[in-house]
This record gives structure tokens, C-alpha cells and sequence, in this order.
């Protein structure tokens, strides 16, 4: 064979190569997501709370938002993501609040039951309950993206200053990965 | 103007924005960011004067890789269950036995009269030598068993799923539960936000259930009558903070409390009429802000703690 005939053959195959690639990752993702759209999510549990999720976010307002897992909270009166730590009283006096923002409020059920909710107009996703929550609570306060804000950025901002890896692109049947639903994937632990 | 002046200018601007770039670049690097504006802190609660801590650290025994449960004392040997086993240890560490479990279990409890181990809705009956005598009954899907006391013929388990404590005669049958103390205003029952609930009979035949979500500790008849309790709630080291502190306890042979919290770990004792006594083990000397260590008390007041993030368990003596 010569030299500008293996030229030629070697560049097709390059070509046949880079095709068949191509096909098969659309095959691949048209698998993993029906629809074929991806949308960035926080991994409740690799977040580690930094509050970069507040700082790196290209809205004013980030598109993160602390949720609350309804299903896995116990709704009590000692609420580590509600009060600040070694509050003196625990109502619900400013003073006391643990939120930056005042996003999260509290309702009385009954003695000494409280349901506690976010308001999304003002958390700016610091994580600074969800890390109290964790820590001292039950943690069913995590962060999640909410789609109705999020630009879905070709590379998230947060994603590329996040220190845990907790961000990636979730197929959007699965957009949100709440707590309770969402578990952490097992580890298997050899005996 | 001249040429060259325009061209240096031009040079200049270009270095200029490059250098801008490279510095924002570089400032972009996770690393290079400023610190959490928003960090949430306890560091302040963490450190603990040097005089309370009476404790030392004697022994430590490690066990590798594996899913450590519970540990209990008696007869002068430590019964560790972990996935799916009991473990019998001598006072130094030794391994004498191990025995199969059928599933994971929750808790164990041991006396002269066998070992009794917790799963998530039954209790198994064992012998000292870890043969299984008899499985009990079960006892319902939304049952969580957390932790067991022993004391005569009785065994008390804390239902944490239902928020109960049941009586048992130690042949298995069920003689009777109670949900804690309610017709007072400050008195709600158990209030479990998260699978802790803690109970034991200290050495004057008292049952004791600690009540995590007020922080309480309730002292009941056999019968299930509330007799007395005391609370504190504090980040502080004379306190109890969060949701579910203490998560774990255990008495001393003097009828005071050995406990331990998570959030900010920490083991502590407290008298029985609630005042703090002395720190075991500070914040600092634990890894990891969650799991509180499982403990257990030999009769001359070594406090074994069972911590699960070393994996190992920590023997702590008094100072001499």
C-alpha cells in the first residue's frame, strides 16, 4: 500500500470511527433519558453544605433552594435548622432564627409539634439550615435546583465550584432527587 | 500620534487584559474562593475546660471494615452485634465467640440470665455462650426497637417507631407498653424525631428512658408511672442539643448517667438528679458529627464506648 493510499484509508476510518461514536452516545442517552433532556440536580448527599450554592449561581437570587423532606421530619419544637445555636429561647423571635434571610417559617401544629415551610422568594440556598438540620436534626432540610429558576447553563456555575461533586445533569423524568424518595445508594460492606 | 506609541499602547492593553484574565482564572479555582459566608459554626461549643474531662482513654479495640450495632457488658465479657453477628470479647479485646444473626440487629442488652438482642420489630433470646434460645414475637411494621434493659424478669425495650416502651417477662411474653407521661403541660409523651430512644435500669432496680426530643430524662415504675425527670437543653457542655440528644446512655454502678450525643459528639456523666459530673470524652476526640457511640459500663465503672466511625471499641477509666 502506499503512503497516500494508507493517508486515505486511515482518515476514513477515523471518520467510521468518530461516527459510530456519535451514535452510539445518542443511542446511550436516548436510553437513559426517554426524552433526551438533561437538567442539573444537587446529590442531597454528597452536598456538603459549603454555600457556594448561594455565592456562584449566575442569577441574582440563586436557583438553589433548601426543601424540606415532609415525610422523614419529626417536626419538633428543637429544630437545629431553625435556631441558631444555644439560642436562649426557642420561638420564633428574629433573634432566634437561624436563617440569613428569614426563608424559613414555622407554623404550630400542636404541642410541641411545629410544620416548618420555605419561602422560596427569599432563600438564596446557603445551606446554612440544611448543614444545622444534618448535624443536629434528622436532615430533611437539603438543597435542591429548582427548574421553574434555573437557566440550565451548558456549564453550571455551581456545578464548577461545587468541592463535593454533589452537581451533575439528572435525565428530567428524575429532575428533582428529594430526600426520603431519593436514598443514598448502598455501600456494599465486604464482612 | 506616532505609530509606536499607538502600538505600545495597544501592547500594554493587551498585557494588561491578560493579566486580568489569568487572575481571574486563577481566582476562580475552587480552592482560591473566599471562605463559606455562610458557615454554620459550633466551634465555640466544642471546646471543653480540661478539668471536667476525668476520664482517660485505657484501650482501644478496632474490628476492620465491618457494620457495628450495639454493645453491652456483663459477666465480666462484652457483647458486640454488628451485621449480621454476635461477638463475644473478653474484657482485653480477646474474641471468644461469634455467632449468626438472622438479620441486622438494632440493639443488645445482656445479663446473667442471657443476651437479648433487638432486630427492627422482635427481640431474639441468646445464651451467654450466643445459641439462640427463642425468637420472640414480632411486633408490626412501624416498630423500631432501639434499645433494650435488663433487670430480674423483666426486659424493657424502647419502641422508637411507636414511641413506646415495652415490658416483657424474659420468657417472651409481652406484660405490658407505655408512651410516657402526658397530661401535664410540660410533658408530651416521648417525642422521637429520629431513631433514638434510649432506656435503662441502673443498679437500684430504676428504670430510666431518656426522652430525646425534650432532652429529658424520665424515671418510670415497672408499671410504666412517671416517678420523676429532669431536662436541660443547652449547646453547652451542661446540656443537650438538637433534635435527639442524648442518643445513647447508659448507667454507672452509682446510678448516675453516661451519655452520648450526636451532632457534636461528646460523652459526658451526669448525676441522677441531672447536674453534669464530668466529661468522658470531648468533641474533639470523635471524627465525623453524627453518630453518637453506643455505650456500656462494666460494674467497676469502665465506660465502653462503641464508636462507629473507627470502628473500634474505646475503653475510658476514671484518672487515677
Amino acid at each position: 500500500m502506499d503512503r497516500k493510499k494508507f493517508i486515505n484509508n486511515s482518515g476514513r476510518l477515523v471518520l467510521l470511527g468518530g461516527l459510530a461514536y456519535l451514535t452510539g452516545s445518542i443511542i446511550y442517552q436516548r436510553k437513559v433519558s426517554a426524552s433526551g433532556k438533561y437538567v442539573w440536580q444537587i446529590d442531597p448527599f454528597k452536598c456538603t453544605q459549603c454555600g457556594r450554592c448561594a455565592t456562584e449561581c449566575v442569577k441574582d437570587l440563586s436557583a438553589v433552594k433548601c426543601v424540606h423532606a415532609y415525610s422523614l421530619c419529626g417536626y419538633c419544637d428543637l429544630c437545629g435548622g431553625y435556631f441558631k445555636p444555644n439560642t436562649h429561647k426557642l420561638n420564633t423571635g428574629a433573634e432566634s432564627q437561624l436563617c440569613p434571610t428569614g426563608a424559613l417559617n414555622r407554623k404550630f401544629v400542636e404541642e410541641p409539634f411545629f410544620e416548618y415551610t420555605i419561602d422560596e422568594k427569599l432563600c438564596n440556598g446557603c445551606a446554612k439550615c440544611v448543614k444545622g438540620c444534618g448535624s443536629f436534626g434528622n436532615g430533611s432540610l437539603h438543597l435542591q435546583i429548582r427548574h421553574d429558576l434555573c437557566q440550565n447553563c451548558n456549564e453550571c456555575s455551581i456545578s464548577r465550584m461545587c468541592p463535593s461533586n454533589a452537581i451533575s445533569r439528572v435525565p428530567i423524568e428524575t429532575a428533582y432527587l428529594i430526600k426520603g424518595d431519593f436514598k443514598k445508594p448502598a455501600v456494599s460492606t465486604p464482612k | 500620534m506616532n505609530r509606536k506609541v499607538i502600538i505600545s499602547i495597544l501592547i500594554l492593553l493587551a498585557a494588561v487584559i491578560v493579566a486580568l484574565v489569568v487572575i481571574d482564572v486563577m481566582n476562580s479555582r475552587p480552592d482560591k474562593r473566599p471562605d463559606n459566608p455562610y458557615e454554620y459554626s459550633v466551634d465555640q461549643f466544642k471546646s471543653v475546660d480540661s478539668t471536667l474531662i476525668k476520664y482517660e482513654e485505657t484501650l482501644d479495640f478496632t474490628f476492620g471494615d465491618l457494620v457495628l450495632r450495639g454493645i453491652a457488658f456483663a459477666n465480666d465479657r462484652l457483647y458486640l452485634v454488628e451485621d449480621n453477628f454476635l461477638v463475644i470479647f473478653s474484657t482485653e479485646g480477646k474474641k471468644l465467640a461469634k455467632s449468626p444473626l438472622p438479620e441486622s440487629p438494632s440493639c443488645v442488652a445482656a445479663s446473667s440470665n442471657g443476651i437479648y438482642i433487638g432486630f427492627t420489630n422482635h427481640i431474639a433470646q441468646y445464651n451467654l455462650d450466643g445459641l439462640l434460645i427463642k425468637s420472640w414475637e414480632p411486633l408490626g411494621d412501624s416498630t423500631v426497637l432501639t434499645s433494650l434493659a435488663t433487670q430480674d424478669c423483666f426486659v424493657f425495650a424502647a419502641d422508637a417507631g411507636k414511641r413506646r416502651v415495652l415490658k416483657y417477662m424474659t420468657n417472651g411474653e409481652l406484660a405490658g407498653s407505655f408512651t410516657g407521661k402526658r397530661d401535664s403541660a410540660d410533658l408530651h409523651g416521648f417525642i422521637i424525631p429520629s431513631p433514638y430512644f434510649e432506656l435503662a435500669v441502673n443498679s437500684f432496680g430504676e428504670l430510666w428512658v431518656v426522652n430525646p426530643g425534650q432532652h429529658a430524662f424520665e424515671n418510670y415504675t415497672f408499671d410504666g408511672e412517671l416517678r420523676g425527670f429532669w431536662e436541660k437543653t443547652a449547646m453547652t457542655i451542661e446540656g443537650f442539643s438538637g433534635c435527639c440528644n442524648p442518643a445513647q446512655m447508659a448507667v454507672l454502678p452509682d446510678g448516675s448517667f453516661v451519655t452520648a450525643e450526636k451532632g457534636m459528639v461528646r460523652i459526658k456523666v451526669h448525676k441522677a438528679s441531672g447536674e453534669l459530673l464530668s466529661v468522658v470524652a470531648p468533641p474533639e476526640a470523635f471524627e465525623g458529627e453524627t453518630h453518637a457511640p453506643d455505650l456500656a459500663v462494666s460494674p467497676s465503672g469502665d465506660i465502653y464506648a462503641l464508636d462507629f466511625e473507627r470502628k473500634m471499641i474505646r475503653v475510658f477509666q476514671l484518672k487515677k
